[in-house]
């Protein structure tokens, strides 16, 4: 370490040097000096590197898997550095995705060890090796990220290619504070040849451990397990590297075998817009540390560990960096008090369930006593087992008025499930309280139901056009047409089908056909966008989808709580991915004969943005199999899915069965 | 004779020698710099010894540097243009007379292969020679004072050292616009040969691998020179590392093609005999002649763990152990059972097999003699 120091008083005396012979020399001689400058500044780089070289080890692995998901295994070797005297060495954990049998590690010395993991850091994707030597490791010198300026050298080593050599890779330091405060960035080539490796300044101290990130994070439901994420950006000029200052705290804590989660606080914030919207709290889910320390739903959050929040990005940054049992202190506003709460943060918060009474609401007008009306009790539901009656009217939850279906559910979804709740229901003029559990949403389908809306007065005025209606985005090539029913009125909120054909396009002349009666006996419009090229869908189109359905939420008086999206095969392949990336304009998804895409990501179950699945199986479809594992899968995570098999191979709904569907799709404003 | 022939063409070309002469201007100066900077340069000097006088002189800025090596750089045009190949590569001239030095590949698998100089002039190439084990060839171009790189001044680096390589990648020079110069450092020097069946190339010998993103489409034949644009390298074709998936950028040192080519040019080329380390011996080791039983191969990366040893065998005379792990053969990474039986088929069976194993977390050196 003292060498280092000496080196970069050195360093910075031919740079004062240099500078200054600069500001007397001709143009000649400031040419003169610029070279002088960028061999000095090559020969610190080497002696950077030759300084650092002896705790950069090189690691071979042996045994384990081919390929993990889509993603084939190399054999490596990768890159290790070393974080203590007594054999202990972080690397990436992209370097061990294939669970090797066995790990050998070369020390500086030239001999090779056998090493073991002994914890990981889930947070930041490092594992820590345990190499089973006497022989005492160089431990380099580590920068705090506060010294780290944006645009200083940083120079990436590894020793993938030759066991006696370092190899480096030259840059500046790109950013710092990325990927939610986890990492830095840099422009020096960072790849499979130094993972592992450390990032290092023109004194050869760590910036930082090289590794593979990307902002979005990455698990199984992404199709890229979290170990590669980010792995294709690879030599691309963005690079990033984990700081080990942070980490060097929980040091101990990992040489005893404890691994490191990513801190959860368990809230749901008030809004989509991570960069607009305040930190308010939505839900604070039950059960959750933010919970257990008393945060409640409409807290807005000001501060995390006395750093202002203003945004919820700026949240997010400050959570980003902290481990599962850290605590962070919170501020926040509750009516006009200011309160503070110490957080512990955890490793797992179990998915969200949404609330469940069990009946459907009228639509239509509002009672002008206010209210929610009852139009259908589901069976063995927590609301008829209650004594609650169709016509009845929902006046109030735990004593407070709910105006209508929207206050409803936001005073449900904030109820705890443990104890029974008080609703208030009106009988024709009688008021009575009841008392229920709630229960866990059901997605199951409903038998006959009886008008969601009581008869209407005749409209007067002039009427939007009905029938075939085309949706042009001005910006779009793609075509998209409307199927507006003929009693389609402006005054009474529509439910929305987006169709998605599949592969091989369709013709817009028979959408008539097949919506027709139910469009106008359930009061929906049919939304039916085209693929630019008629043979196949491009997972980008999912944009140009969005575009129409805001286009017809624009124009059209439709009720968001029955938004559907609706395809069969590659027309279910888009509408998965259309729902999971826009959660706030899809309630319901019914797709037919296919599982999961690969690309679309998987979202967590929201108490904002409820989702429900309607999920059709041919039983002698090839993808049967994976549609039952989709299935499960979608379950455990909570979702509400209702699961249908039907007869026969690979084929779309016949019309009894869009009828099953559409009595489904006419219940998706359950409560 | 090699040098005579240079000396010759140099005298009769003195326009080839604008870099040398600059060279001599600045070494002049350099007494003078020394006194105005006198007291910091001098530290610098001192505290950076590595920093040799010689190379302080012959530094110039990037601008003369590119300036004074466009004019050896060729665009080559040939053979391909379907099927995701591209009809060009890179080549660099390496004498007065057009000899041009470049790639050996199917872009020049045709009659006609035109060669592209510098200032726009347009010629028909013809192949002088080829050397397949290093892949290269020696084109001649019927142009002549042309600036051109001795291949015997190319200069050699050391990882950290700056490079420019010259080459029209993804042919977006066309015409006589100068081909691009790209910028990085030397990651390490390596050698190809060092991993067996890491790299997918005929080519075995040490290679400059470069940070920067330089071995694309069409940059292969291209020049790598240092700071001052000096010789260093030629540029590949592209190559990618088997051993983690990534494109590898990099150039093959002078050194290693200089014999070769003054042979093609001299019209004496011999192909040579293959690499010693990749042929294998007539009669080589296997697991039975050691008397090694394996753990049952059920996957295709399944680790070498000892099953049993045959008795009386040389595995058991060594001491080998059911349940050890075998995790090098003669310093060579086995990292599955096919990979170790592949290793062994390498070695005679007159020679001994020495294997590095795990056992209990020891690793253990065993010399297993035929």
């Amino acid at each position: 370490m003292r060498t280092t120091a000496k080196l970069g008083f050195r360093f910075r005396l031919i740079a004062i040097g240099t500078c200054a012979a600069a500001l007397v020399a001709t143009t000649a001689q400031a040419q003169q000096s610029a070279d002088e400058i960028r061999l000095a500044e090559e020969q610190a780089m080497k002696t950077a590197v030759a300084t650092i070289a002896p705790s950069v080890v090189r690691i071979e692995t042996f045994g384990g898997l081919e390929r993990v998901g889509e993603q084939a295994i190399a054999a490596g070797p990768t890159t290790g550095t070393v974080v203590s005297e007594d054999g202990f060495v972080l690397s990436s954990a992209f370097n061990f995705i294939q669970q090797p049998s066995s790990i050998l590690v070369s020390l500086p010395s030239g001999k090779r060890a056998a090493a073991e993991i002994v914890a990981r850091d889930n947070s930041r994707m490092l594992v820590l090796l345990k190499v089973n030597t006497e022989e005492k490791l160089p431990v380099p010198e580590f920068v705090d990220p506060q010294e780290m300026i944006v645009g200083q050298w940083s120079l990436a080593v590894g020793r993938t290619f030759d066991p006696q050599r370092p190899n480096m890779s030259v840059g500046i330091l790109s950013a710092l504070d990325r990927i939610w405060g986890k990492a830095i960035q840099t422009d020096a080539r960072v790849s499979p040849s130094n993972y592992g490796g450390p990032l290092i300044d023109i004194r050869g101290r760590v910036l930082g451990i090289l590794v593979p990130m990307s902002p979005q994070g990455g698990d199984g439901a992404h199709g890229q397990p979290a170990e590669v994420a980010g792995a294709e950006w690879y030599d691309s000029g963005i690079g990033f590297a984990v700081p080990v200052v942070g980490l060097l705290t929980h040091l101990e804590k990992l040489k005893q075998g404890e691994s490191l989660q990513p801190g959860l606080l368990g809230v749901r914030l008030k809004g989509n817009n991570l960069y607009a919207d305040p930190a308010e709290i939505a839900v604070s889910q039950a059960n959750s540390p933010a919970y257990e320390a008393g945060l409640r739903a409409k807290d807005v959050i000001l501060a995390a560990n006395d750093r202002a929040i203003d945004r919820q990005a700026q949240l997010k940054h400050a959570l980003g960096p902290l481990y599962a049992g850290d605590v962070v202190k919170l501020t926040v506003k509750r009516g006009d008090q200011q309160l503070d709460f110490d957080v512990t943060l955890t490793d797992h918060i179990d998915p969200y369930e949404h609330p469940w009474l069990g009946l459907l609401p009228m639509r239509g007008p509002v009672p002008e006593a206010g209210g929610v009306p009852v139009r259908y009790l589901f069976p063995e539901s927590p609301a008829i087992e209650a004594g609650v009656e169709p016509g009845d009217v929902i006046t109030a939850v735990a004593g407070e008025a709910v105006a209508d279906r929207a206050a409803l559910i936001e005073r449900l979804v904030t109820q705890s499930r443990d104890e029974p709740v008080q609703l208030t229901i009106r009988r024709g003029e009688e008021t009575k309280p009841i008392e229920l559990k709630l229960a866990t949403l059901s997605a199951e389908t409903p038998g006959e139901l009886p008008p969601a809306v009581p008869e209407l007065p005749a409209v007067e005025g002039e009427q939007p056009k009905t029938g075939l209606i085309d949706i042009k985005i001005p910006e779009e090539k793609n075509d998209c047409v409307a199927f507006v029913p003929e009693n389609y009125r402006a005054d009474l909120p529509h439910g929305l089908v987006v169709w998605i054909h599949p592969a091989g396009g369709y013709k817009p002349e028979t959408l008539e056909g097949r919506w027709k009666v139910h469009a106008e006996r359930d009061h929906f419009i049919v939304l039916a966008p085209q693929s630019a090229d008629p043979a196949r869908w491009t997972p980008t189109e999912v944009d140009f989808l969005r575009k129409t359905i805001e286009a017809t939420l624009d124009r059209y008086n439709i009720d968001r709580s029955r938004v559907m999206v609706h395809g069969y095969q590659a027309g279910a392949a888009m509408a998965y991915l259309l729902a999971f990336t826009q959660p706030e304009l899809v309630r319901g998804l019914a797709v037919v004969d296919s599982a999961v895409p690969r690309l679309a990501p998987v979202p967590d179950n929201d108490p904002i943005n409820r989702l429900m699945i309607y999920s059709v199986a041919p039983t002698g479809s090839k993808a049967a199999p994976l549609i039952e594992k989709t299935v499960e899968r979608l379950r455990e995570m909570k979702f509400p899915v209702e699961a249908k098999t039907i007869d026969g191979d690979s084929r779309d709904l016949s019309s009894s069965e869009l009828g099953d569907l559409l009595r489904w799709f006419d219940s998706l404003d359950r409560l | 004779m090699t040098s005579d022939w240079r000396l010759q063409h140099e005298l009769r070309f003195p326009s080839c020698q604008i870099g040398s002469e600059r060279q001599v201007r600045q070494e002049r100066r350099i007494p003078r710099l020394f006194s105005r900077w006198a007291l910091c340069m001098l530290l610098a000097a001192l505290s950076l010894a590595v920093v040799r006088p010689d190379r302080v002189a012959a530094q110039t800025s990037f601008a003369d540097v590119v300036d004074a090596v466009q004019p050896k750089i060729v665009k080559i045009y040939g053979a391909g243009g379907f099927a995701g190949l591209e009809a060009y590569q890179s080549g660099f001239l390496i004498s007065a007379e057009g000899h041009v030095l470049t790639v050996w590949s199917y872009v020049l698998d045709t009659e006609f292969i035109t060669v592209s100089l510098d200032d726009g002039r347009k010629f028909q190439a013809e192949l002088v020679g080829t050397d397949p084990r290093l892949e290269i060839a020696v084109l001649k171009v019927p142009a002549e004072q042309v600036a051109f790189f001795n291949l015997h001044d190319a200069v050699e680096l050391e990882a950290g050292d700056r490079v420019l390589t010259f080459s029209n990648l993804f042919g977006v020079a066309t015409g006589n616009e100068p081909v691009s110069v790209l910028h990085g450092s030397v990651a390490v020097k390596t050698d190809l040969a060092a991993r067996r069946g890491a790299f997918a190339t005929n080519y075995k010998g040490p290679v400059y691998v470069v940070d920067a993103i330089t071995n694309n489409p069409g940059a292969a034949g291209g020049a790598a020179t240092d700071g001052q644009g000096r010789l260093v390298g030629m540029l590949g074709k592209e190559l990618k590392n088997s051993l983690n998936d990534t494109w590898l950028n990099y150039a093959v040192p002078i050194g290693e093609l200089v014999g070769s080519v003054d042979d093609i040019i001299a019209g004496r080329f011999r192909p040579r005999s293959e690499d010693d380390s990749l042929k294998k011996p007539t009669d080589a080791h296997s697991l039975a002649t050691l008397g090694i039983v394996l753990l049952p191969n059920v996957l295709s990366k399944t680790p070498p763990f000892v099953d049993s040893v045959l008795p009386t065998s040389s595995a058991e005379k060594a001491g080998l152990r059911p349940d050890d792990l075998i995790l090098f053969v003669n310093d060579r990474v086995a990292t599955s059972s096919d990979t170790l039986r592949d290793e062994l088929s390498y070695i005679d069976r007159l020679d001994p097999v020495r294997l590095i194993v795990e056992r209990d977390k020891e690793l253990l050196e065993v010399e297993l003699l035929p």
